[in-house]
């Protein structure tokens, strides 16, 4: 074996020996560390949420013990004043979002396309703006209750947050997204089926069913804190006679 | 001899370039999966305080209405005070709905083209939502009060809420954390970066005493109640 011939097997084995050490090293990178706890907030997230499914089953339970204890108080009371006075809360009630309520409308449901194609990655996936677009969309044509993934909008529902999963309410679900609105069914689905970010929406292959439905049932806002709490910078300034 | 030793350094030099190839490739892919599990565990965590914070609120909300079941069942409420109740969850369910004129701690933006630009309904949009994310507890526009079925849309020059025109300059009052709101508006290419790109004349105000009217209607023809 001539010299040059060593010298240039002696380079090659250190440049092997580096790639080596650098992929090596990559791998080890990727795998460690982050991966643990990935899996650890996975489980802590599962936890939370499988506490909070209880804990807004008893919610709903002692709520409905309450109202029932009220009712129970009214009738052996017999007062006119407390009777007239639940009429009015259930009204009120009714008006807040408080109350489940049920109408004709329409149901729509948001799903990303299932295949990209020639455009922008991102003309594929569903954003909180055309959900919100869609919204406004319902409002402006007389929606008298609109509900998204079952959360029913409020005077202070945030913009809806969409993504890999929506946020409504402080609250997030996978997709489909199904947004519930009770209004004039045929006004509703014009306006919404002729709506410019829906026709872009259906070109890019995301899938926007709009279905007129004659019984739409749209459940009530669940408070996790009391009024009082939600608004408490509030005072009133005028108030009819209660 | 000689032919081996060039066949066998050929070889070598070709497994090296393929190596060279794989190994570049791969620690690039490598470098983008940490990324992406980066996102992750920020997303993760991000949802797991907030799920924290949905069950601290709701356990309270839990123990504040046991509370209330065990007077009731204990018999240690009055008729007045039921009637005292009564009347203050048909107070709060008005507030809720925007049917109360409301005051508190605010603030008071005003805002009107400077340039080419026309202020439009998106624009006041992206205003009324960044405050709602923010937390606020009352919003209107030009004294009409944003509420659950509030639209916010332009129609031909104007910009129309609550199915009314309203004219510029867009007074929009928010009732809630004003430092909130304002850390949320004068964030990098927020709102009120891009208003300035606009050419907007925009004046915000805090206040003590922030009034919001309320809502004149809200209409619930079509709805039907249901039983619990």
């Amino acid at each position: 074996m001539n010299k040059g011939h060593a010298g240039m097997l002696f380079l090659i084995f250190v440049v092997f020996g580096i790639l080596i050490s650098v992929q090596f090293r990559s791998i080890v990178q990727s795998e460690t560390g982050d991966a643990i706890s990935i899996k650890e907030l996975t489980e802590e997230l599962e936890k939370e949420r499988n506490e909070k499914a209880l804990l807004m089953e008893q919610l709903t339970s002692i709520e409905a013990k309450r109202e029932q204890l009220l009712k129970n108080f009214g009738e052996t009371l017999n007062n006119e004043e407390i009777n007239s006075l639940l009429k009015k809360r259930d009204f009120e009630y009714l008006r807040a979002g408080l109350a489940p309520v049920k109408g004709s409308g329409i149901v729509i449901t948001l799903e990303d396309a299932p295949a990209i194609g020639e455009l922008n990655i991102n003309d594929y996936i569903i954003h909180d703006s055309q959900v919100n677009a869609i919204l406004d969309e319902l409002k402006a044509y007389g929606a008298q209750a609109i509900s998204v993934n079952g959360e029913r909008v409020i005077s202070t529902t945030k913009p809806v947050c969409a993504g890999p999963t929506i946020i409504v309410n402080n609250n997030r679900y996978p997709p489909p997204y199904v947004i519930k609105a009770i209004g004039d069914p045929y006004a509703l689905f014009d306006a919404v089926n002729s709506m410019s970010t829906v026709a872009f929406m259906r070109l890019a292959g995301i899938r926007v069913d709009i279905v007129m439905q004659d019984e739409i049932l749209i459940d009530r806002y669940h408070p996790i804190e009391s009024l009082d709490a939600i608004f408490d910078d509030l005072e009133v300034v005028t108030s009819e006679d209660l | 001899m000689k032919t081996f030793k060039v066949v066998s350094l050929t070889l070598v030099c070709l497994l090296l370039g393929i190596t060279i190839a794989w190994q570049f490739n791969s620690v690039k892919t490598n470098q983008i999966l940490a990324q992406y599990e980066k996102e992750d565990i920020n997303e993760l965590i991000e949802q797991l305080l907030q799920e924290k914070n949905n069950n601290e609120n709701l356990k309270a909300r839990l123990q504040e209405l046991q509370r209330e079941v065990d007077a009731f069942q204990n018999d240690e409420n009055t008729d007045k005070q039921y009637i005292q109740e009564l009347k203050q969850s048909v107070l709060n369910a008005r507030i809720m709905a925007g049917l109360e004129t409301v005051k508190g701690e605010g603030l008071v933006i005003t805002v009107k083209s400077g340039g080419l630009i026309e202020v439009e309904d998106r624009h006041i949009e992206e205003l009324v939502n960044e405050l709602k994310a923010s937390d606020v507890q009352a919003i209107s526009v030009n004294d009409e009060r944003i509420v659950a079925m509030s639209e916010i849309r332009n129609a031909g020059g104007y910009i129309m809420i609550n199915a009314r025109q309203l004219v510029p300059p867009y007074t929009i009052k928010a009732i809630g954390d004003a430092e909130k709101m304002k850390n949320s508006l004068n964030l990098l290419a927020g709102v009120l970066d891009k208003f300035e790109y606009y050419e907007f004349e925009v004046d915000i105000r805090e206040e003590k005493n922030v009034i919001i009217p309320a809502v004149r209607d809200v209409p619930i023809d079509m709805l039907t109640p249901v039983e619990q």
